[in-house]
């Protein structure tokens, strides 16, 4: 909401308090202020001018020479461009050595040859609008050689405020007035409403039948008769310029500036045009539409309030009144409405036409049944003045739901305990006498006040409270640490293994990932993901398809990653990301939501280096991460074949913890890679981790450090191609007795003379026992009942 | 006997002398030394010579040997000394060459500064409670007295699931689901991914929340200012400007925004902050009463306090980062920085 300092001052003396000041104190009240604007600011020595005379220019035939009187000894003569003026006008006269806004300067200079002492300026020029058609034509009565800045309203400043949905009773000139009044402990002061009602009643004019009174509480109008519907005077729209609108006619205007000045919506109906000249505030019917002023045919629902004539809906109540009794230039006769509407329904029906006016907004933020009265007989009253109007005896004023007085108790020390400021009983009661509660009862302890009308979010002792932090400052509140007494229920157990697992997974070199979880049908489909993945939560009102659906998996948004960044120049990759997916499996009423880690490798591992060439990652770089990951987690896992279909067929496993499968890696697929758009030399992985981060690990129990020293000894097999080599050190390390501490696989070879279809894998066996130095005979036993083993599980022979 | 110790000792003494090559220097000890040397031989011989004459010539042999010893261990180690020499002049490194490093790995920036803040705040006795990211209207609304109607709803710009189901808007829901575990004290900060139907340079439909919710008996709002001012102090270093001013959220109350000042023009005004010197980084307030009912605690009783914060604003003011896309993007050249 705009706001204008000049028309705020109408209604509040600001005298002595500096603009800076002014907007400090807005904003420790609660005014938030997104921005001051001074329009003027920068104009300088523009005067009214006064145009004596016009000649054409003797070598230009789009050019004027004016003689214009700017108060000073001699005419001025200026040279100018416009056509709208005449000899007498009175016109903003920029002289020489002036500025304009965007610190544009007036100087001296010739225009075809004849010299131009100055420049008269178009509203545009002045920053008052986009009219720039011609001079900006000033009324009559203004003095020649009087500055036009205070008389264009231009030394203004402007708050732009933002009020917050509490406060619909901010939303107004008044509103902030009476804030700033309240504050500055200074008296508000309401035009006056004089009005000179003609001798026919309204009673035989109009009548006004509620059909909905939970919908609309009060109904007031008024009719104007012989109304002259026109352009406004120049103060009017300067207001209405000021807060930001266009003017449009007298009548209109005046509607708008109320709306303005009380916050209160009105509307004005062309009477004539009302069957029957009455009004009916009633449910829409069913299959009812309505043209709205914006020129838009909506269709209304059987739950909108509308306000109809004897025969149909003229208006959608509180929101947008209709095209077909719009008050016009042929306009004569106006029925004024002035009502308070349900602030739920106006905002529901608002919501669903997808509809927000400056009316909706402040009647879906409750509006003041006692200001639409005010509001009513102010508009009459500047209709009166400014159409010439003649209005009918009395007001039509139908209140079949008036809104509760509401009483709130404020105990004084309640309000210092919450604060933890002490603030005096006294200084408690009196912010809020001065913001309009009125005392009820009191005693040492407590008060009880009566709550203006008009504050809707005032219902309860913390309200008061807050009106008293507001006044006393929350810049002068107390400052304390709490002495926080930590509960013994621990709420997320699995934040710290999350953190460290992901310090480790940093640890080893892989860069964090933080992607949008959002995914969508397409993108699922390219990775590859199982028919199950395919079936996400989608959202009713994504942003775009894109983002249609919650992410069922890592896999999508690592392969964009990864396209998005090889396509930026990455070399290689090596991310990972740790982060929920969800599936439509519901669950007491949500979907299921899992943690998930990814990974992924792409390129050369090592970066390249002077002293040799790069290695490029490749499927046993990520299961040594898995590996090591997994060993970090304190879990033992298996790996199966798996064909899933983001995967290289043969170069993908699952990862099985107990008997359940906790996620799969592998080499990309070239379907997938194509489909991406990116090198398949990828390696990707997803586990699930909720069930693993969540097993206990127990505390790690020390064992002695060995006296003796160990016995190593290799073994070197040959076995069919097809035997998988991890068998055999899983063979190797269960034949080998207690004595044997370890067995690592540490040579594949193959080679002609081993044959086709064979390969021969090399153990090294480490064996080593508690209480002595094993001997040779010790050791060859053991290394006997393996190679047993391997030759009868796998027909391997010794190489 | 005497001669042949005489003899011994000048040739073995001249043929060490002329050795250049630890080898044969080597080959020269055992040839003298050793088990069967020479020396050692003579050493032997010992037992055949008279019992007056053993003493003396006992002597001299020792004394050769000890002798021959010492000139071998003195060739040696001019021998390594020449040997080391060649090998440094051989090995030298070229030091402008550069050095293998290890390539490390980055945190993501939001995980990282919300890591920083847990941290912060359990210091102070806070704990960690997390909660779903796809929420109930109930716990997302409702519970927080923002009922169907209320118009602080329009500002949420909500994605829906279905009805009555919603990709929550702010991490304020898990007040709610943390006040129906446990009766107070409750003390617990709540990092986590909120959405709105937003997305410009400023805003991103999936951002970075970071809660917190301190209920117990006494709990003020001069408690809320020192335990945030505190925060924004470690957070942002120290000679910020701290402001507290009026706002409104349906579930506190009194409620605050909580504005520093501005970290690019230390408050003399820029375009960052919109030339009023103040940055705005977070909201709060005191625990509403009709969320205390919600939640079946005593409000007579307890009271508490309730705050939120943009993790990726916190970010981005401190780092300098312009654009919010850049935090989700993913771009490496941007991750690789932090």
């Amino acid at each position: 909401m705009r706001v204008s300092l000049n028309w705020l001052k109408e209604y509040v003396n600001l005298d002595g308090i500096s603009v800076e000041d002014l907007a400090h104190r807005m904003t420790m009240l609660g005014l938030e202020i997104e921005a001051i604007e001074e329009p003027g600011a920068e104009i300088q020595q523009v005067y009214v001018g006064e145009i004596l005379s016009i000649e054409p220019h003797p070598d230009a035939d789009k050019i004027v020479v004016c003689k214009t009187n700017t108060g000073g000894p001699e005419a001025l003569q200026i040279c100018c461009g416009a056509k709208n003026m005449k000899v007498g006008d009175k016109v903003p006269t920029a002289i020489v050595g002036a500025t304009l806004p965007g610190g544009f300067a007036i100087g001296r200079r010739k225009m075809r040859g004849i010299e131009s002492e100055g420049m008269m300026c178009s509203g545009k020029e002045l920053g008052l609008g986009d009219d720039h058609a011609g001079l900006l034509i000033l009324p009559p009565d203004f003095p020649v050689g009087a500055d036009a800045k205070p008389l264009l309203g231009l030394d203004d400043v402007i708050f732009e405020i933002e009020v917050t949905p509490n406060r619909g009773d901010w939303a107004s000139m008044i509103g902030v007035a009476r804030e700033l009044a309240a504050y500055y402990n200074r008296p508000l002061s309401i035009p006056a409403t004089p009005l000179n009602e003609s001798a026919e009643a309204i009673t035989g004019l109009t009548s006004v039948c509620i059909e909905n009174p939970e919908l609309c509480g009060r109904y007031l109008g008024r009719v104007m008769k012989n109304v002259q519907v026109g352009p406004s005077p120049q103060w009017l729209q300067s207001r209405l310029q000021a807060a930001g609108q266009r003017p449009i006619n007298n009548v209109v205007d005046i509607t708008n500036f109320v709306l303005l000045e009380t916050g209160h919506p009105l509307h004005g109906f062309d009477y004539d045009l009302l069957a029957e000249h009455r009004i009916v505030v009633r449910a829409a019917k069913a299959g009812e539409k309505i043209t709205t002023l914006d020129g838009q045919e909506r269709p209304l629902a059987t739950d909108m309030l509308v306000i109809a004539d004897g025969a149909k809906t003229q208006c959608v109540a509180g929101i947008m009144g209709g095209s077909h009794s719009e008050v016009s230039e042929n306009t004569t006769t106006v029925f004024l409405e002035s009502a308070w509407f349900n602030p739920a329904s106006v905002r529901k029906t608002s919501r669903a036409l997808q509809l927000i006016s400056e009316s909706s907004q402040r009647f879906q933020r409750g509006a003041d049944p006692e200001m639409a009265v005010y509001a009513l007989e102010r508009a009459a009253a500047l209709m009166q003045e400014i159409c010439g109007a003649t209005v009918a005896r009395g007001a039509i004023d139908q209140h079949p739901l008036p809104l509760p007085r509401k009483q709130v108790t404020l105990r004084h020390a309640r309000c210092n305990a919450l604060l933890g400021t002490p603030i005096d009983a006294e200084e408690q009661k009196d912010v809020l006498v001065r913001l309009g509660f009125s005392i009820l009862v009191e005693d040492a302890a407590s008060c009880t006040f009566h709550v203006p009308p008009r504050r809707h979010d005032v219902s309860m002792e913390t309200d008061l409270i807050e009106e008293i932090a507001r006044f006393h400052g929350y810049d002068r509140m107390d400052v304390s640490l709490p002495a926080v007494r930590p509960s013994a229920h621990v709420f997320a157990p699995q934040y710290q293994p999350e953190r460290a697992l992901r310090h480790f997974l940093i640890a080893q070199g892989l860069t964090e990932v933080f992607h949008w979880t959002f995914c969508n049908a397409q993108d699922a489909e390219k990775a590859g993901l199982a028919p199950a993945l395919r079936d996400m939560v989608a959202l009713e009102n994504p942003l775009s398809e894109k983002q249609g659906t919650m992410r069922s998996s890592l896999l999508p948004g690592l392969l964009n990653h990864a396209a998005y960044n090889l396509n930026r120049g990455a070399a290689s990759l090596a991310v990972f990301e740790v982060g929920p997916v969800y599936a439509p499996v519901w669950k007491n009423d949500l979907p299921t939501q899992e943690l998930h880690l990814g990974m992924l490798l792409h390129g050369p591992s090592n970066g390249t280096h002077w002293s040799g060439a790069a290695k490029s990652y490749d499927f046993y770089d990520l299961k040594g991460l898995l590996e090591a990951t997994l060993s970090h987690l304190g879990v033992d896992a298996t790996f199966e074949p798996s064909t899933a279909g983001t995967f290289q067929p043969g170069q993908n496993a699952s990862i099985v913890v107990g008997k359940q499968i906790v996620g799969t890696f592998g080499k990309v697929h070239l379907a997938v890679a194509k489909a991406f758009d990116i090198d398949p030399n990828l390696y990707l992985l997803e586990l699930a981790l909720d069930s693993l981060l969540s097993q206990a690990k127990p505390h790690g129990q020390f064992s002695a450090i060995p006296t003796f020293p160990p016995s190593k000894r290799d073994m070197a097999v040959v076995v069919d191609e097809a035997v998988p080599a991890g068998a055999l050190a899983v063979a190797a390390r269960a034949a080998g007795g207690s004595l044997l501490k370890s067995v690592e696989l540490f040579d594949i070879y193959r080679s002609e003379g081993l044959g086709a279809g064979k390969k021969s894998v090399a153990l090294n066996l480490s064996f080593q026992a508690d209480d002595k130095t094993l001997t040779d005979n010790d050791t060859q036993k053991q290394w006997d009942k393996i190679l047993k083993k391997l030759q009868t599980d796998y027909q391997a022979t010794l190489r | 006997m005497k001669a042949a110790l005489e003899a011994l000792e000048s040739g073995a003494l001249d043929e060490i002398a002329g050795i250049d090559d630890l080898k044969i220097l080597e080959e020269s000890r055992v040839k003298y030394l050793g088990r069967n040397g020479q020396v050692t031989g003579i050493l032997r011989g010992l037992a055949t010579v008279s019992a007056e004459e053993r003493p003396a010539m006992g002597q001299a042999a020792n004394r050769v040997k000890q002798a021959i010893a010492d000139a071998l261990d003195a060739k040696k180690d001019t021998l390594e000394a020449a040997a080391f020499e060649k090998q440094t002049t051989a090995e030298a490194v070229d030091l402008s060459l550069p050095g293998r490093r290890p390539r490390p790995g980055h945190a993501h920036l939001i995980p990282q500064v919300a890591d920083e803040i847990v941290d912060i705040f359990r210091e102070l006795g806070f704990q960690v409670a997390t909660g779903p990211d796809i929420e109930t209207e109930y716990y997302n609304f409702d519970a927080l007295n923002t009922p169907a109607d209320h118009p602080a709803r329009d500002s949420h710009d909500t994605f829906f699931v279905k009805p009555g189901v919603v990709l929550r808007t702010h991490t304020s829901p898990v007040q709610m689901r943390v006040m129906e575990k446990v009766q107070p004290p409750v003390a617990v900060v709540v990092p986590g991914r909120v959405y709105r139907v937003d997305y410009d340079a400023s805003h991103s439909p999936m951002f970075y929340q970071f809660e917190g919710l301190l209920v117990d008996e006494g709990v003020s709002f001069a408690d809320l200012k020192g335990t945030l001012m505190h925060f924004l102090e470690r957070y942002f270093g120290p000679g910020h400007k701290v402001r507290f001013r009026p706002h409104f959220f349906p579930f506190t109350e009194p409620s605050a925004e909580v504005d520093i000042s501005c970290t690019m023009c230390k408050g003399a005004g820029c375009r960052v902050c919109k030339h009023s010197g103040w940055l705005e980084v977070l909201g709060c307030g005191m625990v509403h009463p009709e969320v205390f009912k919600h939640a079946n605690y005593d409000y007579e009783k307890y009271s508490g306090f309730a705050f939120g914060m943009g993790v990726d604003r916190l970010a981005m003011l401190r780092h300098a980062i312009s654009s919010i896309g850049h935090l989700y993007e993913n771009d490496l050249r941007f991750l690789e920085q932090f």
